[in-house]
């Protein structure tokens, strides 16, 4: 319990670290200023709405029959806002298009690989 | 959707009054009517969504429940079995609710 407790508070800070680098630069970009207490409501509000999103994705993949969440339950949170699920969408297909160019490389790399191998085999055996 | 099939006025106002549990201006029924369209549309739109999700062209109770656990009236400490003893009527409780009867039958036939 205690130990649960100790890991919560260590992802609440990392929560209000990186929320508090987000602000800066938003307050960076309007000249504006954010209290430190406005930051941690921000942080406090984050935190508690990746508790509502993880129970939602959850229900989700589990109404899909899978265990694994996937890209498909993430856009289903974000479909009542438009500009959200849009945003999410475009990114999700961005995300597929590295993804399949990452794979083309490596398969194009490990044929590639695998004909010098060939060529410094039949060198070797040749020689 | 088209704008035509809707409960009856009686209806809603009974019910709202019955929660209300306060007097109901008659003026309040084209609020509650045009809420309860929207509700209605939503309903509609998410339980499409949550059954395409499932890869299916069929609404289940599954889904209603999925609506239902996001709408945040089925969570952990209330399940679904719990707000339809509360709020349906017994003819309705007997088609939702599985009971078993003599010779381990169950009725209604439980789902998978």
């Amino acid at each position: 319990m205690d130990e649960d407790a100790a890991q919560r508070q260590r992802l609440k800070a990392a929560v209000h670290y990186t929320v508090g680098r987000l602000c800066q630069r938003v307050a960076a970009d309007c000249d504006k200023e954010i209290s430190k207490m406005a930051i941690a409501a921000i942080a406090e509000t984050t935190f508690r709405q990746c508790d509502i999103f993880a129970k939602d994705l959850e229900s989700f993949s589990r109404h899909a029959k899978r265990n694994t969440v996937m890209a498909d339950d993430v856009k289903l949170v974000a479909r009542r806002s438009t500009a959200l699920s849009n945003y999410i969408q475009r990114k999700s297909e961005e995300l597929a298009s590295t993804n399949q160019e990452q794979r083309e490389k490596r398969k194009k790399n490990a044929v590639k690989r695998k004909s010098t191998d060939m060529d410094i085999n039949t060198e070797t055996t040749e020689d | 959707a088209p704008r035509g099939a809707s409960l009856s006025r009686s209806y809603i106002m009974n019910t709202f009054k019955h929660f209300a549990k306060t007097k109901v201006a008659r003026d309040v029924y084209p609020v509650i009517m045009d809420i309860v369209q929207k509700y209605f549309d939503r309903l509609a739109d998410d339980l499409e969504a949550y059954a395409a999700h499932a890869k299916r062209n069929t609404i289940e109770i599954e889904d209603v429940e999925l609506l239902m656990r996001r709408q945040g009236f089925v969570n952990d400490a209330t399940p679904v079995n719990v707000l339809i003893e509360k709020f349906l009527p017994l003819e309705y409780r007997k088609l939702l609710i599985p009971v078993a009867t003599s010779g381990n039958k169950v009725i209604p036939k439980q789902r998978r």
